[in-house]
């Protein structure tokens, strides 16, 4: 079995168990709603004000949600000893991982998605004119989300306390990642480009999705062998 | 001015000291509690054989 | 023999730090803008760097771990960051007394700091992993991985704060740009030498801890077996 037939048979598995149960997605999705409602209530601004803050805003929920999604991830492998049976497999430890980052991504990407325009209504910020640059920003950060908490998932899972663990092992690792996502979102609800200044954002989410990529690829064999 | 000056410069060599001492009295009642835990273990060992 | 070196490493280290303490206190001049406080730079750099060191310490030996298997390495590493999380410790508090009075302000998120405060939340998140793994190869194979994923963090999180339109409070550097007058060199380098002294004492000691620590593993199997 070639490695990427591997990475796409353990994304599709993943997927579809996801998609018969919805248990992480509607959990992960009701969380992020209800975390804007909180923050409404937190913040009492006017609109110059709040469009200051609605990157930080954003990828807050964002990022709680993530933890929710990532940490299903690995941990939903443990019943009926299923993650000794990938390890046992044939499929090769970057393609289990990989598999695994790329179902948690298009996870958490379809609830962004499904926030986003919450977003929009609730704090009326128009973020309809910047859409696919907000896209780029927010798959880039996102694939970042979920590479570094798919490998901590992997890292956590025998862990007790392990939905305890894995936020207070995965947001100071993704600080630099959330402060430039952050920063980004923010430009661009404000009317502004990815170029200049901006640019150097994207550059820094690309680097950190680049680096930690590689080097989660080739730590994960050491992770899930012991 | 002066004086605020000084009395601050001796809280943050006074904190300094005391985290590192702090530290180092951590070390040395974990030092006494792996060494009590390993002479029971070690008796307890001896009294088994 | 190991507890004479350790006795000696740290009674030379706070020798030459009492010997600093004089020359520092009665023997230099108040400068001109900031009074007396200044002279807390001669244990707030010195902290930070040795902090650095060992921490790199730590990673190389996380490194050798995964490569080699012996758990001696595993223990330099847990040592080294201990004693780092120390003198970070020591280097965020003495900074916050400092800017009190020179700012105004308990704490800014400038670069230096912010830096400094993820680098200690990185790695307490290590020192708070280790405790909740029970099985000691696992236990050394996760710390491993997550000191090097803190150690590639460090870079990223200085350019993303750099990337931030903070405009920094803090002191730009002066000890590369030779901004620094020449008669604070001396004690500059004398009190880091105290520092890596003490902290390489420290780390003997803790060494020596891990060691019994797995000693009493063993005899527990063993007692258990019997």
């Amino acid at each position: 079995m070639s490695g990427w037939s591997a990475v796409l048979a353990i994304a599709r598995k993943d997927l579809r168990t996801e998609l018969r149960t919805k248990e992480s997605i509607n959990a992960s999705a009701s969380f992020a709603l209800v975390i804007l409602v909180l923050f409404s209530f937190a913040f009492d601004l006017g609109r110059p004000e709040l469009l200051e803050i609605a990157g930080g805003l954003l990828w807050l929920v964002y990022s709680f949600a993530g933890a929710l999604i990532v940490n299903r991830s690995f941990a939903r492998e443990l019943p009926n000893d299923c993650l000794d049976v990938l390890i046992a497999s044939p499929a090769p430890g970057w393609a289990i991982f990989l598999g695994k980052a790329v179902s948690c991504f298009l996870l958490l990407m379809a609830v962004e998605l499904i926030s986003l325009p919450v977003f929009g209504i609730f704090y009326n910020v128009h973020w309809a004119g910047a859409f696919f640059s907000l896209l780029l920003v927010i798959g880039l950060a996102t694939w970042g989300i979920t590479v570094v908490g798919a490998a901590f998932s992997a890292v956590t899972v025998n862990v007790r306390l392990r939905e305890l663990m894995l936020p207070v092992l995965l947001y100071p690792i993704l600080i630099p990642l959330l402060s430039a996502a952050m920063e980004l979102t923010t430009a661009l609800v404000n009317g502004e480009g990815l170029g200049g200044d901006n640019g150097a954002g994207v550059r820094l989410l690309v680097g950190f999705d680049v680096i930690f990529t590689s080097l989660a690829i080739y730590l994960v064999e050491f992770i899930l062998v012991v | 001015m002066d004086l605020r000056n000084f009395t601050f410069l001796v809280y943050g060599y006074s904190a300094a000291m005391l985290v590192i001492f702090g530290y180092v009295t951590l070390l040395v009642l974990r030092s006494r509690r792996i060494d009590r835990e390993l002479t029971r273990l070690k008796s307890l060992v001896e009294d088994k054989n | 023999m190991r507890d004479k070196v350790i006795l000696s490493l740290a009674a030379l280290g706070t020798l030459l730090m009492v010997w600093n303490f004089n020359t520092i206190f009665l023997h230099l001049p108040d400068e001109a803008q900031q009074g007396a406080i200044y002279r807390i730079i001669f244990i707030h750099v010195p902290a930070a760097i040795g902090a650095y060191t060992f921490y790199s310490v730590a990673v190389l030996s996380s490194v050798m771990f995964l490569v080699k298997k012996n758990f001696k390495y595993d223990s330099l590493a847990v040592a080294c960051v201990e004693v780092g999380q120390v003198f970070t410790l020591v280097n965020l508090v003495t900074g916050s007394i400092w800017g009190r009075i020179i700012w105004g302000i308990w704490w800014t998120w400038d670069m230096r700091l912010t830096t400094q405060l993820i680098c200690f939340l990185l790695y307490l998140g290590y020192l708070l992993l280790r405790p909740s793994v029970t099985e000691p190869t696992q236990r050394a194979t996760m710390s491993a991985i997550l000191a090097i994923f803190a150690f590639a963090d460090i870079p990223i999180v200085v350019m993303a704060i750099r990337l931030k339109n903070v405009r920094t409070q803090h002191p730009q550097p002066v000890l590369e740009t030779g901004g620094l007058d020449p008669s604070f060199w001396p004690p500059l380098l004398i009190s880091f030498i105290a520092v890596l002294l003490i902290g390489c004492a420290l780390v003997m000691l803790r060494l020596h801890q891990e060691t019994s620590r797995r000693e009493i593993d063993y005899l527990r199997r063993e007692v258990h077996a019997l």
